[in-house]
């Protein structure tokens, strides 16, 4: 096993969970995830040299994941609102996840889910983010602020429901 | 007020990342597979009878014109045909996948679907058919909402992935996408592969006397936005 093979190792069970569960914030189902995500860290191996000097490799397996996995209707237009066929829509990830917080996603564009999913799974910085996603740090902003408004309505909404 | 009211914008993210971790995942596959995927990613890239085949079709594209059948036929042969450049998979709900590797044999790709059951034309562009006409409504918008409703009916979104192996099964009582909420139409998602394109069709939605054109190119992994067009002898060939 070489250096750069056992670096690669070490990256990869390190990253594979948070990796997998932004990319299924934002496109909702399991299996895709993760078929996105593995082919996501394919990729990245076959780029090794060129991703471990990347300055957010992380984002960077996430980013490619969400771009391998996008229809050739998204390709076109990353902010297609999110409709019947993803997130939710198969129950997929009703197990174990908050309804409320699963109708909060729901809500959300694509970009702003990518934007909290690059946050909280992978805690990036704004700055960071913006360069990933290629776009100004106040629109990172502006998502992350509309995607915590709505996560924060949705909690609300719940515990006044709930007493 | 009440407790959310008093939550800052990071314990708004922690609670949703809390949440949201509490989806119950599997765990990653081994590292040494992933390796070879990559490996072999990269192998292909570097082949030169392979760069030369991207280059060749780089300048190229495929049109894949499907008549709408007057009805569905149930395969009369094996529902899944397996070749290098491209595979035709009728899925359990009677929809048809194809999936473009490369740009070869479009006769071969051609006859195929019309062996499962979908009259279809497939023809390169510099031989484009010029006598397709282009159904109303059946002409991508631009971006960012590029699908029209009767494209979407078409070309079903589920759809975005390789279905690799063997023909998808039912899996319970649940799918993604329009499809869903018909009775009796059940299918696992395609399994998502590499180095190609995936176009779905759904040969109910096509209007009496439409097909579909696909524009794929260049290379395999750039199937550009399918369109609906007026089925004719002249361009569909029946």
């Amino acid at each position: 096993v070489t250096n750069e093979q056992a670096e690669f190792a070490d990256f990869f069970r390190a990253s594979w969970e948070p990796c997998l569960r932004a990319v299924l914030a934002v496109v909702g189902s399991p299996q895709l995830a993760e078929d996105q995500v593995a082919e996501a860290f394919a990729r990245a191996w076959g780029s090794w040299r060129k991703v471990r000097r990347h300055p957010a490799p992380r984002a960077w397996v996430v980013r490619t994941a969400l771009n391998t996995g996008a229809s050739w209707w998204r390709r076109r237009s990353r902010e297609l609102p999110l409709d019947d066929h993803s997130l939710t829509a198969s129950g997929d990830l009703t197990d174990g996840l908050d309804a409320s917080l699963l109708a909060a996603l729901r809500r959300l564009s694509p970009r702003q889910r990518e934007v909290i999913a690059l946050r909280i799974f992978l805690d990036i910085d704004t700055d960071t983010i913006a360069r990933q996603l290629g776009i100004e740090a106040g629109t990172v902003r502006m998502h992350l602020s509309r995607g915590v408004l709505a996560l924060r309505r949705e909690l609300t909404t719940t515990k006044n429901h709930g007493g | 007020m009440n407790a959310s009211d008093d939550m800052s914008d990071a314990d708004v993210l922690i609670a949703a990342r809390d949440s949201l971790s509490r989806v119950p995942l599997g765990g990653p596959p081994d590292v040494e597979t992933i390796m070879a995927r990559g490996r072999a990613r990269r192998e292909r890239m570097l082949i030169p009878g392979m760069t030369g085949t991207l280059t060749a079709a780089a300048g190229a594209a495929i049109a894949v014109t499907v008549l709408a059948p007057a009805s569905h036929q149930a395969p009369s042969h094996r529902p899944t045909l397996q070749l290098a450049a491209w595979t035709v998979t009728r899925l359990a709900d009677g929809n048809i996948a194809v999936t473009i590797r490369e740009l070869k044999d479009p006769g071969g790709l051609q006859r195929t679907l019309r062996a499962d059951g979908v009259p279809a034309s497939v023809t390169f562009a510099s031989q484009r058919n010029m006598a397709c006409r282009r159904y109303p409504g059946g002409t991508p918008r631009q971006s960012p909402q590029p699908g029209t409703k009767l494209l979407k009916r078409v070309f079903p979104e589920p759809y975005n992935g390789l279905p690799a192996g063997p023909p998808p099964v039912p899996r319970g009582t649940r799918r993604s996408g329009p499809l869903a909420r018909r009775p009796g139409h059940v299918t696992a998602p395609p399994k998502l592969s590499q180095n190609s394109s995936v176009m779905v069709i759904d040969p109910s939605a096509l209007p009496s006397k439409a097909g579909v054109q696909l524009v794929a190119g260049p290379g395999a992994h750039a199937v550009g936005l399918p369109q609906v067009v007026y089925a004719s002898r002249q361009c569909t060939g029946s």
